[in-house]
């Protein structure tokens, strides 16, 4: 008897405990709706400035820089919509985890970093209520918001949300378009007896006898110094996949596998080729190219350490520090083989295999959302028209204050002081409009125009911003990711021989179901477009 | 006879046999951590050309002397890290007596029902979401030392283990002799019952001591602002968790991810911190030890 009244009491316990964290989980959903239509009046300035709690993803924030920094943006805060901020700085390997709790737990919190890459997935927490749509609110409180991001960007951040199609979350302006690159070691192509500039301008085949020739000559010339375990190519298997063949990713692929490729033009990526999404391991061009990377590396050109998935991110980063690679893969930023080249000590060339493309991919790289539990989505909205048109505010979250940890230089640049710069180093794509930042030193004073210049050219793939839903074919695409994560690796990285892996392997993706996911999103596609 | 077997003995051969098998386990042991520390001396130049190695080609100083300089934090998280542990065990430890203790007395009229109770939560947990709201919404446990300590301080498994030594060692009739010698039950508990059970309540404090040092996840749940109150395991695997994303997610990242890998710590420093981690609580371990041998003996045949 006993026995059953202390059980009783311990189920009352965990259902009460059960029933509080429901209740709170889901009081996101209701909140969403009301929030944006009836507390519209509140904004008015004057009276107690309101909080504003703002999560960031990748920081590098010690919390005596942090309240130094946020102590004299609040005073510029409040005199212009009336807020302060208050803000967690998350860091890169605490926040999936911390985020997806805080956000099941309805946290009091105003805004969060969100994106199509982690685990805050934005379309997937838009479909489920979490993030308020801002369609409505964006023209009274972020007018100068909706001027700042090109149209384009805006068409990226729309998805089918809880409320129907829409923004949910404010995209960042920041690299907006994908270019796939060859990162060469100009300093080893140099002592090899090349012109650089010439065969870097040139490009790079992949299947050209000249690429071999220089990676067996780099193989050569280091054993010749006593260097036996260099291995001239040091690539991301499935990087150096999608930059030989010209396939893009498409957005809203499988969780952790990308068994989907879309073919685009190299150099005019907007030009309708007729392209359909395909299964990525059985078109004629993934064979030729798993064949001629086993070729590669049964010749001793690819390191071991790099077809292992344990090893092969610390082997690329180590050779990649020490400079000890001939070529690799780089999804390009714009600028970055100046900061290679001084972090390496070696001269990085970056010789693009395609140009430069945007897709849904370019919008939700970085996001930042207003929860649906927000007491105030309109200020934080407010905020966030600030924080992407007001340089001031942007360059003091982003950079810190002046004098404390960068200066003005004379031609509009900005020079960090490192000693206090090291305590205060947010994520800076994570925020939002970085084009208003000041240049600094190193990278130059006409840095931004260049760099804005450099991704307003990118053309748009013909499927446009198409975000797959793969919620649709879910149990196929758990078999799928299955059979992937057993063979895509090793073929990509020339671990295992085409001629015998390849045929078992598609025979099992389509014994897993891979032509309903294919299928599906060709379906999800052309309703797209029409 | 000199080679007279004393009692119990086995013989010579077989000693030695027993021996090298310990003797070979214990080397499985220790080498991991003899490898950690190496690594922690060695040169980055070294680790970046050679990889880890047992005889690295340049040894150096130099991240303990950036460690202890530039990182104020580690300070601090070395002290959080000894003030929750001590706070901690001292008050986990209390909890787990005077509740072991009331299930152990027969004349507890509750016992079963209270034995259950604390059983039940070995069995089924409350999930993690309605968890941490209950934690930060109920009880306030957020951004303060107390989010850190108090969601440890009950376990039901010390609790058997106590409620079990207290059976095994505590005579009913000691307590009784004690009650008709006119001590009432907090003397009788605190001046008659807890000097005998010293061996559990090591047993049991190492126990916690343990569960206090190596905890990061409460600090993950909710220490998200305040982070100076990061204990040291907390510190450590943040800096660890952020590599591991970081090339978890190089291909969505980009080149983004090259240039925040750059600012991550360098591997000899995680290594640096591993063994700013283990020597406290390594040098804890021989002061328990001496009762723990105790806890385990007393309960069988005593001589």
């Amino acid at each position: 008897m006993k026995k059953i009244v202390a059980l009783l009491l311990a189920l009352v316990m965990v259902l009460g405990l059960a029933a509080c964290g429901g209740q709170n989980a889901s009081a996101g959903t209701p909140a969403a709706g009301s929030s944006s239509s009836t507390s519209s009046g509140s904004t008015a300035s004057g009276g107690e400035p309101v909080t504003l709690k703002i999560w960031f993803h990748g920081s590098n924030v010690s919390p005596e820089a942090s309240s130094k920094v946020l102590d004299e943006l609040n005073v510029y805060l409040q005199n212009k919509i009336n807020a302060k901020l208050d803000v967690i700085w998350g860091t890169w390997g605490d926040f999936d985890q911390a985020v997806v709790t805080a956000l099941a737990g309805g946290d009091n919190v105003d805004m969060y970093f969100t994106c199509n890459w982690s685990a805050d997935e934005y379309n997937r927490y838009a479909r489920d209520g979490y993030w308020v749509k801002l369609d409505d609110l964006l023209p009274q409180y972020g007018a100068d918001l909706l001027q700042a991001i090109p149209e384009g960007i805006w068409e990226c951040a729309k998805t089918n949300g809880y409320d129907g199609m829409g923004i949910y979350a404010v995209p960042a302006l920041k690299d907006t378009a994908t270019q796939n690159c060859w990162d060469v070691n100009g300093t080893l192509l140099a002592a090899l007896g090349y012109n650089v500039d010439q065969v870097c301008s040139k490009g790079l085949d992949y299947y050209s006898s000249d690429f071999e020739e220089m990676l067996r000559k780099a193989k050569e010339y280091k054993a010749s110094q006593g260097e036996n375990d260099f291995y001239p190519l040091v690539v991301e298997p499935m990087v150096l996949e999608r930059l030989v063949n010209y396939t893009a990713i498409v957005t809203g692929d499988l969780p952790g596998a990308n068994v989907l490729s879309y073919y685009y033009d190299k150099d005019h990526p907007s030009k309708d080729i007729g392209s359909k999404i395909v299964n990525k391991f059985a078109s004629p061009e993934f064979a030729k190219f798993a064949a001629r990377t086993y070729e590669l590396s049964q010749k001793g050109f690819i390191s071991p350490s790099t077809q292992n998935t344990g090893t092969s991110n610390d082997y690329l980063t180590a050779c990649q520090s020490s400079g000890s690679y001939l070529i690799g893969t780089q999804s390009y930023a714009y600028g970055c083989e100046i900061d290679f080249s001084n972090a390496r000590g070696i001269d990085v060339r970056m010789v693009p295999a395609t140009a430069p493309y945007m897709d849904a991919t370019s919008g939700q790289g970085a996001m930042m959302a207003i929860s649906a539990v927000s007491k105030n989505p309109e200020k934080a909205l407010q905020f966030l028209n600030l924080l992407n048109t007001d340089p001031y505010v942007m360059t003091t979250l982003n950079y810190g204050l002046e004098g404390y940890t960068y200066n003005k230089n004379s031609d509009g640049t900005i020079s960090f002081i490192q000693e206090n710069r090291s305590n205060y180093s947010p994520w800076r794509n994570g925020m939002g409009n970085i084009r208003i930042l000041p240049p600094t030193s190193d990278e130059g004073a006409s840095y931004w125009t260049d760099f804005s210049n450099y991704y307003n050219s990118a053309e748009a793939l013909p499927y446009g911003a198409f975000i797959f839903d793969n919620s649709v074919v879910e149990t196929a695409g758990a078999a799928v990711a299955n059979v992937y994560a057993e063979y895509a690796f090793g073929l990509c990285s020339g671990a295992t021989d085409p001629n015998t892996v390849l045929p078992t392997f598609l025979q099992k993706l389509e014994a897993a179901g891979i032509n309903d996911i294919v299928n599906a999103a060709n379906k999800q596609m052309t309703e797209f477009l029409s | 006879m000199k080679s007279n077997h004393r009692l119990n003995t086995i013989s010579a051969g077989t000693e030695a046999v027993f021996h090298v098998i310990i003797g070979l386990f214990s080397i499985c042991c220790i080498i991991p951590f003899i490898f950690v520390i190496i690594i922690s001396f060695s040169a980055e130049s070294s680790i970046r050309e050679i990889g880890y190695s047992f005889i690295p080609r340049a040894w150096s100083t130099e991240t303990y002397a950036y460690a202890v300089q530039r990182l104020p934090q580690i300070w601090r998280s070395y002290f959080n890290s000894i003030l929750i542990t001590v706070v901690g065990t001292l008050l986990s430890t209390l909890m787990c007596a005077l509740y072991s203790y009331a299930l152990f007395r027969p004349d507890f009229k509750y016992r079963n029902f209270f034995t259950f109770f604390s059983f039940f939560t070995m069995i089924f947990g409350g999930g993690l979401v309605p968890t941490y709201v209950i934690c930060t919404q109920v009880l306030g446990l957020n951004e303060n030392y107390a989010a850190l300590i108090v969601p440890l301080l009950v376990s039901p498994f010390n609790i058997i283990i106590m409620r079990t030594f207290f059976k095994s060692s505590v005579p009913l009739e000691l307590i009784e002799a004690a009650t008709i010698d006119g001590s009432g039950e907090y003397s009788t508990f605190f001046r008659v019952v807890l000097p005998i059970a010293k061996p559990g309540l090591a047993t049991i404090a190492l126990l916690n001591s343990l569960a206090y040092w190596n905890d990061w996840y409460q600090s993950l749940l909710f220490i998200k602002q305040n982070k100076v109150l990061q204990p040291l395991q907390a510190l450590l695997m943040e800096l660890q968790n952020n590599v591991e994303y970081l090339n978890r997610m190089s291909a969505a990242l980009g080149s983004s991810a090259i240039q925040e890998a750059m600012r991550a710590p360098t591997q000899t420093l995680r290594m640096v911190l591993v063994v700013l981690i283990v020597v406290p609580i390594a040098c804890a371990y021989p002061f328990f030890q001496r009762y723990i041998v105790a806890g385990l003996t007393v309960g069988s045949v005593k001589g």
